[in-house]
């Protein structure tokens, strides 16, 4: 096939897509079920990482996924398809975000006076317990931080987002976003050297 | 020290293990419950609100078209007070009648023939009709009336040409008033009404040449079937007297 071949058909496909992208888009404003579902089996992963990311709770990052997809149908409406849609579903998350963590802060104080100690499998205990910790260490730290900068560290260096993705997903301009990143990593070194894991 | 810690401690946070296939289930089934009970609670609220949307809808227009809506906020301003001075024996159908000048005495009978027997004018009977009281009518217990008749100051001259016709009975006094209305008001709402009454005035006054040839146009149809039989009627009854 030539090149100009080629590319007619990656146009088409390209069409297709986009088309049904539209329809999906016109399902979900009807608040279609299978439409939401379709959106869920595609995007509930990241939708869930960057919610169990942010908040460091599973239980909290489950009741987050549950209300980003519920309140996909109405939240849709504000959807130009100038970003992806996994981008949009992110956003959705961040705007929620604010009471689960605070829920998520109170679940984590109330396990750590517990003494609560999950177990795990893992190939290498002694790396895993490390990793858990540190992971751990990071949220509490996190905890410290207010919603905007928790987001924005979140976004741009756990889940090693673009400056230009992250400003689309909450809203703000990208120097807004890396003073947020600046002063969330400023506070957070601080934070972890107080605790003097090491 | 602590960046390399903080680096690390985000690796190990973006390596976090994701939640079980179990769980990712659960919150599917979670998320279209949750969708599916909304949706019924939307068209739970449709099937109460639609109704009483459109009974609302169709009493007001019901009420506008019948006059009724007027009325009863004239009555709700009254109970509130906002219409000073308005009297409690009005009744509120009177408002309706407000564009009608009023008639406070039934039927009045033509003098010279008995069989030209005038039935309720037409102001009258529509507030028969309407289940108005004459007492409602009065020009003094409405303000509505008097409201209507700046509106409208024709409408004071019909009333007293209503008056000498039915209340005084003085028929040298209603033609002229009856003239005095159709000059001011020659198309007027109530223009009809007042040249047959003028008509009967002209009987009774003896002009019956006059009195045939302002009966002819009812007599012919020109006013539908607005006094046509009645006018028929007179016509023969004042052929028969003076051929």
């Amino acid at each position: 096939m030539t090149n100009i071949g080629l590319s007619m058909v990656t146009e088409q496909a390209l069409a297709g897509d986009a088309q049904q992208a539209d329809e999906l888009v016109l399902r979900l404003q009807r608040a279609e079920p299978s439409a939401v579902a379709e959106v869920y089996d595609a995007h509930h992963a990241a939708v869930r990482a960057f919610a169990k990311r942010l908040l460091g709770d599973a239980a909290s990052a489950e009741d987050l996924v549950h209300e980003v997809f519920v309140s996909l149908p109405r939240a849709i409406r504000k959807f130009r398809g100038d970003s992806a849609l996994r981008t949009f579903l992110i956003s959705i998350a961040v705007n929620h975000a604010r009471h689960h963590v605070r829920a998520a802060q109170r679940r984590r104080r109330a396990i750590s006076a517990y003494g609560d100690i999950e177990s795990h499998d893992s190939s290498d205990p002694e790396r895993e317990a490390r990793r858990k910790e540190l992971a751990e260490l990071l949220t509490r730290a996190l905890d410290t931080l207010p919603i905007d900068q928790r987001v924005a560290f979140v976004l741009c260096e756990v889940e090693e987002r673009s400056s230009r993705e992250a400003s689309e997903i909450v809203g703000a301009p990208e120097a807004t976003l890396r003073t947020r990143l600046f002063h969330a990593k400023k506070k957070l070194r601080l934070a972890l050297g107080t605790e003097g894991l090491r | 020290m602590s960046d390399d810690l903080l680096a690390e401690a985000t690796r190990a946070l973006r390596e976090t293990e994701s939640i079980s296939e179990f769980e990712a289930r659960a919150t599917r089934t979670r998320v279209l419950i949750g969708l599916q009970q909304a949706r019924v609670r939307r068209r739970t609220r449709l099937a109460f609100l639609l109704p009483i949307a459109a009974s609302f809808v169709a009493v007001s227009a019901w009420g506008a078209a019948s006059g009724k809506a007027r009325a009863a906020l004239e009555r709700i301003e009254r109970f509130v007070g906002v219409t000073a001075a308005a009297p409690t024996s009005v009744k509120a159908p009177a408002k309706r009648v407000a564009a009608r000048p009023p008639t406070p005495t039934p039927d009045p009978q033509p003098a010279p023939l008995a069989a030209s027997r005038d039935s309720e004018p037409a102001p009258l009977a529509e507030l028969a009709a309407r289940g108005a009281s004459p007492a409602a009518a009065l020009p003094s217990a409405s303000t509505a009336a008097r409201r209507a008749e700046r509106e409208d100051p024709t409408l004071a001259l019909y009333r007293v040409a209503h008056s000498a016709h039915f209340v005084e009975r003085d028929p040298a006094r209603a033609l002229a008033a009856w003239d005095a209305y159709l000059g001011a008001a020659p198309n007027g709402q109530f223009a009809p009404e007042a040249r047959y009454n003028r008509a009967l005035s002209l009987v009774r006054l003896g002009r019956t040449t006059e009195a045939r040839s302002a009966l002819e146009p009812f007599a012919r149809g020109a006013y539908g079937g607005y006094r046509k039989a009645e006018a028929n009627a007179l016509l023969e009854r004042l052929e028969r007297l003076e051929p």
